[in-house]
């Protein structure tokens, strides 16, 4: 057998499961977006036509939801980004205890979102959580993070920076060990300060990196479910509820597969087309920054 | 600044500690009498049907199976890899990228009925299916990525003794692997036991709830009747594990995310 043969054999069986789970629900997705499958047909597929599509192009919710999953989205990247950052550069720093200090802040990623999600629950709460008791003692009044719907979008992705900025920080972190630390020491001898060195020499370093880990969570962002479920439920009026927890609520409560199928092919587009967008983007920036570098 | 970190990583969850311990009448208000300090949550949880360390064994069987099922595939998809050259390295590495950000929640709807059809809802083992191959993505990553650290005269040597594939496998090129290998092994189960949208629709019967599931559920009923001292001893005891896992596998964790990262 040649090693071509071989290699391809070794890598078959994994490759078939992977079709299996990521590919086979595409296509079934696609199929049934384009049937009828729901209590009204008594759970049996009918082709209708695109009705489905029809109706996702009229249905408010989930352009309303599109516009909320972005927001969430970027705006937790966003944070997570510029968090995380500082957190790398902080844990790259020669310091007491920083393998201690490394695992600590990693614990946050580690554990499972649903029991963060309860105890941001209960830091949150109106009027019992520790917040709204911090705000009592300076002297104001408790607030409904998690009931105003004006606001309460915006405690959630403080909860989902809470979670995933170590993992950020972790990618930037691996970024930062590449970079050679005479290259900072001679721009130090030249005169720059932290600042200048971060601007000219690290960042444009870590572009690389800083793509890698804002595509990724970009995605894992825009498909956001078990924080939102467990959390705010979608709440308070649907203010919070995501793209991914709607397609859940269509298949598991309104058992409308046919729906959910469309919704979550829907959804699967808009994260393509968001990732295509960051991308070339970040290529952009990521050109602009090596043009400006210093030959 | 180190101090803010910590604050800012830990403070939750120490308040979640602090919570679990408390008396529930003390949570609302001050005592005006009395210790607030209490275990009851912790045997309020721990006496309960099922009782509480039955989701973590639960969590902890799905884990282990993943962890093992995913590195038999794995680790010969990664050695294939590494080996590969052109069009099919490329392609099946871009595939990987791809499957690796995908979003798991995506994929329910299709995996449930699949599980319907072929019995396997309900069940730990056939769970572990699914986990597999949302872990794939990333472990084969690491995988190629620490063969491709291995120098390569090693396996040549090995070669020309005579060592057939499987042989040279086991004998020459695993025994180096295990850094990469423990790493991969530590994600992999984090991933597994952490999972939702899929235990939550694979499993209803009350016994067989993953930890998250089963915290989630506790945590399903209205605002005002949450016991919140119960759930908080709940998520202390499902957090221990990994507190404990974080704690002693830092070193790998790290390193096998910041090799993923440089190399995939």
């Amino acid at each position: 057998m040649s090693t071509r043969t071989s290699s391809l054999l070794l890598m078959l069986p994994a490759l078939l499961l992977l079709a299996a789970v990521f590919l086979y629900p595409l296509l079934r997705y696609s199929w049934l977006s384009l049937h009828a499958s729901s209590v009204l047909t008594g759970l049996v597929p009918v082709p209708n036509g695109g009705a489905n599509w029809g109706r996702l192009l009229d249905d408010a919710r989930f352009w309303t939801e599109a516009g909320q999953t972005l927001r969430f989205a970027l705006c937790s990247v966003a944070l997570e980004l510029v968090g995380g950052l500082a957190l790398a550069l902080l844990l790259n720093r020669p310091l007491r205890g920083r393998g201690p200090l490394r695992a600590l802040t990693l614990l946050p990623w580690a554990l499972p979102t649903t029991v963060m999600a309860l105890g941001w629950r209960w830091i949150l709460n109106d009027p019992h959580g520790p917040l709204n008791a911090a705000l009592r003692s300076l002297g104001g009044s408790s607030y409904g993070f998690l009931s105003t719907p004006a606001t309460t979008w915006f405690f959630v992705v403080l909860a989902d920076v809470w979670k995933t900025m170590p993992f950020v920080a972790l990618l930037l972190l691996a970024g930062l060990q590449t970079i050679p630390a005479d290259l900072e020491e001679a721009l130090r001898l030249e005169g720059a300060n932290r600042l200048q060195i971060l601007r000219r020499l690290t960042l444009p370093l870590l572009v690389p990196y800083i793509s890698l880990a804002v595509l990724f969570r970009l995605a894992q962002a825009l498909g956001v479910f078990d924080l939102i479920q467990v959390l705010t439920g979608g709440g308070p009026a649907g203010s919070t509820e995501s793209l991914a927890l709607y397609a859940y609520l269509n298949a598991m409560r309104f058992l409308d597969f046919g729906y959910a199928s469309t919704v979550m092919l829907a959804t699967f587009l808009l994260l393509l087309v968001s990732l295509g967008g960051g991308w070339l983007l970040l290529r952009r920036a990521g050109l602009e920054r090596t043009s400006e570098r210093p030959a | 600044m180190r101090l803010l970190v910590l604050l800012w990583s830990l403070g939750p969850l120490l308040w979640q500690l602090r919570t679990s311990m408390l008396r529930p009448e003390a949570l609302v208000a001050p005592l005006l009498e009395g210790n607030p300090w209490t275990l009851a949550n912790y045997q309020l949880v721990l006496s309960g049907d099922p009782p509480f360390w039955r989701y973590l064994g639960n969590s902890t069987l799905v884990g282990l199976a993943t962890t093992v099922l995913t590195l038999l595939l794995a680790v010969p998809c990664a050695y294939g890899l590494h080996k590969e050259r052109g069009p099919v390295r490329w392609g099946v590495g871009l595939a990987l990228v791809a499957a690796a950000m995908f979003p798991t929640v995506l994929l329910f709807l299709a995996l449930l009925e699949i599980a319907r059809s072929f019995g396997l809802a309900n069940n730990l083992l056939s769970l572990s299916l699914p986990y597999t191959a949302l872990s794939l993505p990333l472990a084969v990553l690491l995988l190629r990525a620490a063969f491709a650290d291995l120098p390569g005269e090693l396996e040549d040597a090995a070669r020309l003794e005579g060592l057939k594939l499987g042989q040279r496998l086991k004998h020459v090129l695993l025994p180096l692997l295990g850094p990469g290998l423990a790493s991969t092994a530590i994600l992999v189960f984090l991933a597994s036991w952490n999972e939702y949208a899929i235990a939550l629709t694979w499993i209803s019967r009350n016994d067989l709830l993953t930890l998250p599931i089963a915290i989630a559920r506790l945590g399903g009923g209205s605002v005002f009747t949450i016991p919140y001292g119960a759930f908080a001893a709940a998520t202390v005891l499902g957090s221990l594990p990994l507190l404990l896992l974080v704690l002693l596998a830092q070193r790998s964790i790290v390193s096998g995310l910041t090799r993923g990262a440089v190399k995939g």
